[in-house]
């Protein structure tokens, strides 16, 4: 299994390889733009490590690591 | 010309039904509501969806002497009806159950994120309404070094396109020449060119349901049932099976092609899109985005939590305290109303004691409410409007995952502490229905401002005199935590063994910081106490009406007699019966006071509701509670602050006592049981009184609640809430009774 969004440190970015699941998140999050090719970055974690904060395509996103982790990447720069 | 002669029907004056319906639908956070604001003013009219719990804001559109009905559609991201809110949206669109379809749409689409915003439009195009662009926030946009060519747009889209900047009021009368046109001469947006793989499965799926006798299947209906399984069109369908089965073989002729079955329609629309966009969007440089120094401070780890606290502090002291005024200027002013027609009423008591303790009371304890939701919703509206609400949810969504909450339950439920009701209709900004739902299950649970006065009576009538202030302090700190401490881990047990409502992802947009306008703060706020005023304030007026009948009825002249005479035999036994008589003739003696109070308590016990607490004290028996304290207990279900002014009439003292009479704590201290196993023993023993505590803390005593939550949900929530909190109230009381005599 390869790496996903939700094992990516703060500052770290890559690439959004594929969703995992064909349910009724995998739309929601590629409707908010979460689609393989585009590049995401983590900003931040909560205070309290959950939720984590994102920024892909010029928007700020904040998702759970539960989501987090239906999100597989590659070629990730720490 | 089928929609040519539909505008010349729809035009005839004073047919509101025929007028063209216009659809305002875009994604949260664009500026829709405050376009809509703009469109119609005050010209608006507040309902729920059929059925549902979805908000359906609609209004009147004047442009050149045309009138228009304007919708303003849920915000939503994209069609996938996973939420109530965009079931609501693709019904409206499709004019299903009922629903009218809209003659047009008008995308209000927001500058600074346009390829996002545009997935809902692509969507849409499906569907072949005629629409309209409004560019909105291309202020913003070029402040973050985005350029937007807006006719190279139009000419890619093929419809109008107009810029506007809404909260300024900018660009909207051209907005609604745009409209006005449009419904004249209607253009429709391009649609996408699916790939083979779709076509296919749509095929697929229109031939499978028209096979059952569905009839033709529009594409654009085949294509939300294939992207959108849980969806409206789905649960429409028979044949679940078969339709389960159908889909199932389309998503794996997508499969095969290397897509995401799940993902599909965004990665294609995007790319549709992006195609579209191709040379409309230039970004000068690096994008400059202003939010993320403020970002950086406002989410840091210390300072975030710092600033968070501080802001939730000034919230919660504006509703503790300083609502405070306000509400006793409502109470006062419901005094001096009931002053200044008792006189005119005076040969009739029934009829005064109705209008009065029931109607005039019954305005005041609607319009007591008032200050606390529109101080409330002024901080909503301006911590929605400047973008800090996602970043308050971010900061605290972890207290509340764990057991289905999510970090916006964080403003209702602090708001609960202070008044239930606005908290409770604060639960409107949580988008998903199951974290809604359990917020607003939950939220009675805070301990209210109207409880203090419980525990500050029986703290200081009896912790503090035996255990001295620093138990006292304890005590009161601790109540206000037991309705927490108890409520989370139900709201986990709710969700996890009960709740068959599907969670959703946690998926927060990070808005755009922005500076709000008062117009919009006020014009939330004038939404929310009209509707509370309208909607819940005449269910908590007729409650208040029906316990005054319970307690004022039958009314036995026969005990005013019997009081009267039993009075007069004790007080003669010490001073001449002339004496007293005469005393009695002075309306203003205390003798004659003294009296007064005690008809006032056999009326009480006498009274309907006086009755049904006699023949329930078994009930309670078991927590230790008297059939003074079950009474009491019992007509505080309308509202739990009664209790006092129920307990000073019951105890003799008449009902202008508070929770510091002195006279009140002492009655208290010296109640002893008349009777039963018990007799000659304190009534109030500290497990009794813990007991009682408890129990109100606890206890869903507030008809105001109940009708609140039945209007926000509906009348089985409320009923389950109301017996729910009662036996858990009930339960408790028994619990620390018989475990704590026992130590």
């Amino acid at each position: 299994m390869s790496d996903t969004l939700e094992s990516l440190p703060v500052g770290g970015e890559a690439e959004i390889s594929e969703i995992r699941t064909d349910c009724d998140r995998a739309g929601r999050m590629s409707s908010l733009g979460f689609i393989p090719g585009r590049r995401v970055r983590i900003t931040r974690v909560a205070p309290l490590g959950d939720p984590i904060s994102v920024r892909i395509d010029g928007q700020e996103i904040s998702l759970r690591r539960a989501e987090a982790r239906i999100i597989g990447i590659r070629n990730p720069k720490p | 010309m089928t929609s040519g002669t539909g505008l010349e029907r729809n035009r005839r004056p004073g047919s509101s039904a025929l007028r063209p319906l216009v659809a305002l639908v875009g994604n949260p956070n664009t500026g829709k509501s405050t376009v809509f604001n703009r469109l119609t003013g005050l010209r608006q009219h507040i309902a729920n969806y059929p059925g549902v719990t979805v908000e359906k804001k609609s209004g009147t559109l004047r442009s050149g002497g045309v009138e228009l009905d304007l919708l303003d559609l849920p915000g939503c991201y994209s069609l996938t009806a996973i939420s109530k809110d965009e079931r609501v949206v693709m019904d409206v669109l499709s004019g299903q159950r009922g629903l009218r379809r809209p003659d047009l749409l008008v995308f209000v689409v927001d500058a600074t994120n346009l390829k996002r915003n545009l997935l809902l439009v692509s969507q849409c195009a499906e569907l072949e309404i005629p629409a309209v662009i409004a560019l909105n926030q291309g202020d913003a946009a070029r402040r973050n070094g985005v350029h937007i060519n807006a006719p190279l747009l139009l000419k890619r889209l093929g419809i109008p396109v107009v810029e506007t900047v809404a909260t300024r009021g900018r660009g909207l009368d051209a907005l609604k020449h745009a409209i006005t046109a449009a419904l004249e001469s209607p253009t429709l947006l391009p649609r996408i060119v699916w790939p083979d793989c779709i076509t296919r499965a749509c095929a697929m799926i229109g031939a499978g349901l028209s096979g059952q006798g569905r009839g033709d299947v529009r594409q654009a209906e085949a294509l939300r049932a294939l992207f959108d399984s849980n969806g409206i069109f789905a649960s429409e369908v028979a044949d679940k099976t078969s339709l389960k089965k159908l889909i199932d073989s389309a998503h794996n002729e997508i499969r095969s092609t290397g897509l995401n079955p799940g993902s599909a329609e965004a990665v294609l629309h995007y790319r549709h899109i992006e195609s579209l966009l191709d040379g409309v969007v230039e970004a000068s440089g690096p994008i400059a985005r202003t939010h993320e120094g403020i970002d950086g401070l406002l989410l840091h780890r210390v300072w975030g939590t710092v600033i968070f606290l501080g802001v939730m502090y000034i919230v919660f002291q504006s509703l503790y305290s300083w609502a405070a005024p306000l509400m006793d200027l409502i109470d006062s002013a419901s005094g001096a109303v009931q002053d200044m027609i008792r006189p005119w009423l005076a040969g009739m008591p029934v009829l005064e004691s109705l209008i009065c303790d029931g109607i005039i009371s019954g305005v005041g304890g609607v319009l007591i409410f008032l200050p606390q939701i529109l101080i409330l919703f002024f901080f909503i509206a301006l911590l929605e409007d400047t973008g800090y609400m996602a970043r308050a949810a971010f900061l605290v969504d972890k207290l509340f995952s764990w057991c289905g909450l999510n970090g916006r339950s964080f403003v209702p439920l602090l708001s609960s502490y202070a008044c239930a009701i606005p908290g409770v209709m604060a639960a409107r900004t949580l988008a998903d229905p199951k974290a809604r739902l359990t917020t607003i299950l939950m939220a009675p649970f805070m301990s209210c401002s109207a409880r203090l006065p419980v525990y500050i009576l029986l703290i200081g009538t009896f912790i503090e005199p035996l255990y001295g202030p620093i138990a006292a302090g304890c005590t009161l700190f601790a109540m206000h935590f037991v309705g927490l401490a108890m409520a989370l881990p139900l709201a986990w047990v709710l969700n996890k063994f009960f709740l068959k409502i599907k969670p959703q992802p946690f998926i927060l947009e990070m808005p755009s910081y922005r500076i709000p306008t008062l117009r919009n703060i006020f014009q939330r706020m004038w939404e929310r106490g009209r509707e509370f005023v309208l909607r819940a304030g005449t269910v908590i007026l007729a409650f208040s009406v029906i316990i005054w009948a319970l307690l004022y009825f039958p009314r036995d002249p026969a005990v005013e007699v019997a009081t009267t005479q039993a009075f007069l035999n004790q007080m003669a036994t010490g001073q001449p019966l002339e004496e007293v008589q005469a005393a009695l003739g002075n309306p203003d003696s205390a003798l004659s006071a003294a009296l007064s109070n005690r008809i006032d308590a056999a009326y009480i016990g006498q009274s309907f509701l006086g009755r049904f607490g006699k023949a329930v004290q078994p009930v309670f028996e078991p927590a230790g509670f008297d059939w003074k304290i079950t009474v009491g207990v019992l007509s505080s279900f309308p509202a739990r602050e009664v209790i006092i002014a129920t307990m000073g009439i019951i105890y003799n003292l008449g009902s202008n006592v508070d929770e510091g009479s002195e006279d009140l704590r002492s009655v208290l201290q010296n109640e002893k049981w008349q009777s039963g196993p018990r007799a000659g023993q304190p009534v109030y023993t500290l497990p009794v009184v813990l007991g009682i505590m408890v129990f109100f803390a606890l206890c869903m005593q507030c008809g105001a609640t109940v009708a609140v939550i039945a209007r926000e949900l509906n009348w089985r929530w409320a009923a389950f809430s109301f017996f729910g909190m009662t036996a858990l109230a009930w339960l408790s009381a028994v619990l620390i009774h018989q475990i704590g005599s026992r130590l």
